[in-house]
């Protein structure tokens, strides 16, 4: 592209987005020839993962060899030439064809998004590591006070023997704090932990947008010359009914993810949007940034508005934490909350004297 | 040491002698050419030889010159027999193959003649061990007919840049092609698997070669499973020579280097698969 190169992959429930997009600049030489595509010099094509990643699978063997690495395309020929030209003169050169060429993008509007968190490098790196590897999705929520992430375990009926982790974060540690809707997300960690690792060792800072249980949420880093992002399809409220839905509602699909709010990924020709207005693309570049938001975004106390999407919000923890919550609030202050939370997420750790109430 | 208190008598009954202080001097070069359960073993004055073959179209030496061994006493001109390499190989390593530093097997291996079993006198701590594996009728190695005056193209190179190049090699590919010219691209190794292929260059002035004698340009495929086998002697190796002569046939030489700095040799012998045209 004229913008630079993309590398996009989706996973096959179709609840993971990557894309990381290098302008130009990154490159030591760039260059595009325009007598090839016919739309506006964009050249796309699909390699299997498996095809690409052994080249650089051994990071220390390249950094010790590799020289300089060219990467061409040859449309004609369907064919990503990848040369590594290594130390002693020796030359590595990879031709993989390409499969069919189509486009890959999630339609989603991060800056529509009501939520947003700006944090530093490391931070959530360093929150994502007391999750065990195995845990497969965690939920993240913001109130105005605070921010928290937890683990999220479905199937209620083991939950008293899990281990709960919950860490909470107050609005100051982060670069940039916007609530604009008070919600709980869940989606699956092992997608985002290559990304948190790419942050970190770039130092860059990591965005977060999001919205209400059920649309996607987005981390995202970029700098001068490159951007990258995730999306990942959160958990739809399927589970207000209690325990024995659960079993139903996250079924026999390989990722409980896919259960989620399918990411609206497709061919850019098809408009698939859910209520965003216009298709996304989701890399438009600096201009679509997180940054700029309506003022009506923002709410930093749950208003009516709030209170409905805080419903929702509430529906969607799952009935051990909702448990946990609400007896945890129940001996802080002295008013009777009911499971549903009372429209009021429930809030752990403040000084919540059943004052406002609405 | 309890192994040289063993009877002259004895002795006398054996044609052949072989004792290592280290055992590992043996077993880590065997090591390298076990890729089939049986070896062929031919001692002569000069040493002793170890060939491994599969299907007749692959052939693995390994040579252990006299000198390695602290005593190698043979009575004829030739001894051959045959032993089930895995089994050597155990029983070699039969005290654990422990690498605590100056804690080494000593070895003892003796040979009575044509239907005798081979008897490995094992030492280490001052515990014994006898092994005797029975042996069987030699055979006779393929004569490949390699000489060195059909090689068209040889190179030495060090095996360092190789083995990086093996260990990358796209197993999905059914050949692995030599290609040596006095020309551009000098010697390349392509692979032709399922998402494409690759080719690793190693120009004629690189560092890393430290010979190099192509004559005219000549492109051969091997078959990857034959020579998969090969990159246990290139694991171990300093420093490697290619050759094909005019019929297409690969011969590899690795210069092994032992614990204690001894020079050995593993040779092997590919043919090339049928005919093709350069790609």
């Amino acid at each position: 592209m004229g913008r630079g190169l993309a590398l996009r992959s989706v996973n096959s429930a179709r609840s993971a987005y990557a894309c990381f997009l290098f302008s130009p600049l990154f490159f030591q030489h760039y260059s595009l020839d325009s007598v090839s595509e016919q739309d506006s010099e964009t050249i796309r094509c699909q390699l299997l993962i498996k095809s690409i990643l052994p080249l650089f699978r051994c990071l220390t063997s390249i950094e010790r060899n590799v020289e300089r690495c060219q990467i061409s395309i040859s449309s004609p020929n369907g064919r990503v030439m990848v040369q590594f030209f290594c130390r002693h003169g020796i030359t590595k050169t990879h031709n993989l064809c390409f499969l069919e060429s189509e486009a890959l993008q999630a339609a989603f509007a991060s800056h529509l998004c009501p939520n947003v968190l700006k944090a530093p490098a490391r931070l959530l790196g360093d929150i994502v590591m007391h999750f065990p590897v195995s845990q497969e999705e965690i939920t993240l929520s913001m109130s105005p006070l605070r921010v928290s992430l937890r683990n999220y375990n479905e199937g209620g009926n083991d939950h008293v023997r899990i281990m709960y982790t919950e860490m909470s974060l107050h609005p100051d540690e982060f670069d940039y704090f916007q609530i604009g809707v008070e919600s709980d997300v869940t989606f699956c960690l092992k997608e985002l932990r290559g990304l948190l690792s790419f942050a970190e060792s770039h130092c860059l800072p990591v965005s977060v947008h999001f919205g209400a249980a059920g649309k996607p949420v987005s981390f995202s880093v970029e700098d001068m010359v490159l951007e990258a992002i995730v999306v990942l399809a959160t958990l739809i409220d399927s589970e207000s009914k209690g325990l024995s839905q659960p079993a139903e509602a996250l079924a026999v699909t390989p990722s409980r993810c896919a259960e989620a709010a399918v990411l609206p990924v497709g061919e850019c020709n098809r408009s698939q949007t859910q209520d965003v207005p216009a298709v996304m693309e989701m890399i438009a570049s600096s201009q679509g940034s997180p940054m700029i938001h309506t003022p009506a975004l923002m709410l930093l106390l749950p208003q009516a508005d709030g209170l409905s999407a805080a419903d929702e919000a509430c529906a969607t923890t799952s009935p051990a934490s909702s448990t946990i919550c609400s007896l945890l609030f129940r001996a802080v202050s002295s008013q009777q909350a009911d499971g549903g939370c009372a429209a009021r997420l429930p809030v752990l750790a403040c000084c919540s004297d059943g004052e406002e109430e609405d | 040491m309890p192994l040289s208190t063993q009877s002259q008598a004895d002795d006398e009954q054996y044609v052949l002698v072989a004792s290592l202080d280290n055992a590992r001097n043996l077993s880590n070069i065997l090591k390298a050419i076990t890729f089939k359960d049986h070896a062929i073993f031919n001692a002569t004055p000069n040493g002793l030889k170890v060939t491994v073959e599969d299907s007749k179209c692959l052939q693995a030496n390994a040579f252990i010159q006299a000198e390695i061994f602290q005593e190698f006493t043979i009575k004829e001109d030739s001894v051959g027999f045959q032993v089930n390499l895995t089994v050597l190989l155990d029983c070699l390593n039969i005290f654990g193959g422990s690498t605590a530093p100056g804690v080494s097997t000593a070895l003892r291996m003796c040979y009575k003649g044509y239907g005798h079993p081979l008897t490995l006198f094992l030492e280490e701590g001052g515990v014994v061990t006898v092994c005797k594996i029975n042996t069987q009728e030699p055979e006779e190695p393929v004569d490949f007919d390699f000489c060195s005056t059909n090689v068209t193209n040889k190179v030495i190179l060090q095996s360092e840049s190789l083995k990086e190049a093996f260990s990358e090699l796209d197993m999905t590919s059914e050949v692995l092609q030599i290609t040596m010219s006095p020309s551009q691209p000098y010697f390349r190794l392509s692979t032709f698997g399922n998402s494409g292929n690759a080719h690793y260059d190693y120009p004629k002035d690189s560092d890393m070669m430290e010979l190099f004698r192509c004559t005219k340009t000549q492109t051969n495929r091997y078959k990857m499973s034959l020579l998969k086998p090969s990159t246990k002697a290139l694991a171990l190796s300093c420093k490697v020579s290619v050759r094909t002569d005019s019929r297409g046939f690969l011969s590899l030489q690795y210069l092994v280097r032992n614990d204690d700095g001894q020079i050995c040799f593993v040779e092997y012998f590919c043919c090339p698969d049928e005919d093709v045209e350069e790609e």
